[in-house]
């Protein structure tokens, strides 16, 4: 695999990017950082550029006092896994041997480098008195500081594999004015919990979907966290936010969508939406 | 914008109050006050924080529930009008804590609400048969809402303190709200509005806010059970 790129739309790449992250109301007032982190590359491969999209949302708690490193963490590993081990995305071909690839290599691999990664920063910057008397009183094992969400899309240029861990949303756009919510729900997720990649039970706790583009093909992917769909006035909100997507992008262009997006999380991040910390990656298929 | 805009998150609160026989008189007049000065109270808080959209619903109960505000109304919007105890009345609570489950069960409440918020008001223990006060309780927590939903309970007189409303809680860190005679319904009704709308709060430090309104008395650290992950 050759050198990564940042996503800029390039020609071997038939994946273009848009992304944008506002931190919180909620946040701003109590002067805390955006904890939600964001990142996604296109990797040139043998069988065909590969790209890879991740968000992470950092849990607000003050049991997590380290989430906004734990998420930006996720969303690095979940990159680096890209690099490593990105080209299969195309090369297994089968959705259910896509999902096995999922269970057994994404997600323990994926787990296994940002747990080490929480170490590392751990060995490296070691808590202040403080955050250990936090840790102590609730009895945590240090990588509870460092709860995140985590959602990440493999994007080949058939298959796409998304995994999730948390809440969060992935609404996938297809070509035929379809709008899809792939990922499977997560009963357990009550709008208050969410499961994380800090939990002994992480890796069940995951949720995969593959969409093999020769059945529905897309137009777009949208991957948010959760500040973004607790902000919508709609109920359901993917279908009516999908539909208008998909619209805006035939008719007024991605360049026009891309500027629009910062517009669109400052609102759900603000006292009028969600309040909370909102960050969305639009993957656009080039036509 | 996409979609059809952007709104806060809602936080459904439900009161669900005793208007039994002994609630007559004076009881009902400090409560219906108690309750009007709470709903003010909960406005303030909504127009001072950042994320959440009060809706309140008030459900009475004695012999049968009856809604007395059905729909979800703006906290904003609401204009109290009195309760009335019901002659004869007994406390049955079972029908009632039924009729909040149908309010709030499956598919009832937006995706994005925040966790409701219960509050039950009564001056007796359960007079349902049985053991309905146990079954409805349990099906009222035996789905997602219901189960992570803020229960609080007030008695009113120290003889309404009971286990029954203990186990409503579900908590042993959050305890019964006892208000002694009719003077500090208000008061106590103040204090269970604020621990609704605080421990809304992303963040809330559960220990130390159960300590300071409700005078829970919890002393030394405690494993709080309101984080962020399952």
């Amino acid at each position: 695999m050759r050198a990564p790129t940042d996503g800029s739309p390039t020609d071997s790449t038939p994946w273009q990017f848009l992304a944008s992250s506002t931190r919180g109301a909620a946040h701003r007032a109590a002067a805390l950082a955006n904890e939600d982190a964001h990142a996604w590359r296109v990797f040139d491969a043998a069988e065909g550029p590969v790209a890879v999209a991740a968000v992470a949302d950092g849990h607000g708690h003050r049991r997590h006092f380290r989430a906004e490193r734990g998420a930006r963490l996720a969303v690095e590993h979940a990159c680096r896994f890209a690099e490593a081990h990105g080209q299969h995305i195309d090369r297994i071909g089968g959705e259910s041997e896509l999902e096995e690839f999922g269970r057994e290599i994404v997600v323990p691999t994926v787990l296994e480098d940002w747990r080490r990664a929480v170490a590392a920063d751990l060995d490296r910057d070691a808590f202040t008195p403080e955050e250990e008397a936090v840790r102590a009183s609730a009895g945590d094992d240090p990588v509870i500081a460092y709860g995140a969400t985590l959602l990440m899309a493999l994007l080949g240029d058939r298959f796409v594999l998304v995994s999730q861990i948390g809440d969060g949303d992935v609404v996938a756009l297809g070509v035929d004015g379809a709008v899809d919510v792939p990922v499977p729900v997560d009963p357990t997720l009550d709008g208050h919990h969410t499961t994380s990649l800090c939990q002994p039970s992480a890796a069940a706790s995951f949720r995969l979907a593959v969409i093999d583009q020769a059945a529905h093909r897309l137009t777009a992917l949208l991957m948010a966290t959760d500040g973004f769909g607790n902000a919508q006035a709609s109920e359901p909100w993917p279908p009516a936010v999908g539909a208008d997507i998909a619209s805006m992008l035939g008719r007024r262009g991605t360049r026009w969508v891309g500027e629009q997006l910062p517009l669109w999380t400052a609102r759900c991040a603000s006292t009028e939406g969600s309040g909370d910390d909102t960050t969305v990656i639009l993957a656009v298929r080039r036509p | 914008m996409p979609g059809g805009g952007v709104a806060r998150r809602p936080l459904h609160f439900i009161i669900v109050a005793d208007c039994s026989g002994s609630m007559a008189g004076e009881r009902m007049q400090a409560l219906n006050y108690a309750i009007a000065d709470m709903v003010a109270q909960l406005a303030e808080w909504e127009r001072d924080q950042l994320v959440a959209q009060v809706l309140v619903r008030v459900l009475s109960f004695a012999t049968v529930p009856a809604w007395h505000v059905r729909d979800p109304t703006p906290v904003t919007e609401l204009r109290w009008q009195a309760l009335h105890a019901i002659e004869g009345g007994y406390t049955n609570m079972a029908p009632a804590l039924r009729e909040v489950a149908a309010a709030i069960g499956p598919s009832t409440l937006e995706s994005r609400a925040l966790r409701p918020a219960i509050l039950l008001i009564t001056d007796g223990r359960p007079t349902d048969l049985g053991n309905e006060f146990a079954s409805a309780l349990s099906a009222l927590t035996s789905f997602p809402a219901g189960q992570a939903s803020l229960r609080l309970a007030v008695a009113i007189g120290r003889d309404a303190k009971s286990e029954f409303l203990e186990q409503f809680i579900g908590d042993p860190d959050v305890p019964v709200i006892v208000a002694g005679n009719t003077e500090e319904i208000a008061e106590r009704l103040v204090a269970a509005s604020i621990a609704v709308s605080r421990l809304s709060e992303a963040g809330a430090d559960r220990d130390a806010l159960m300590s300071q309104l409700l005078g829970s008395g919890s002393g030394g650290p405690k494993d709080s059970e309101d984080h962020s992950i399952i």
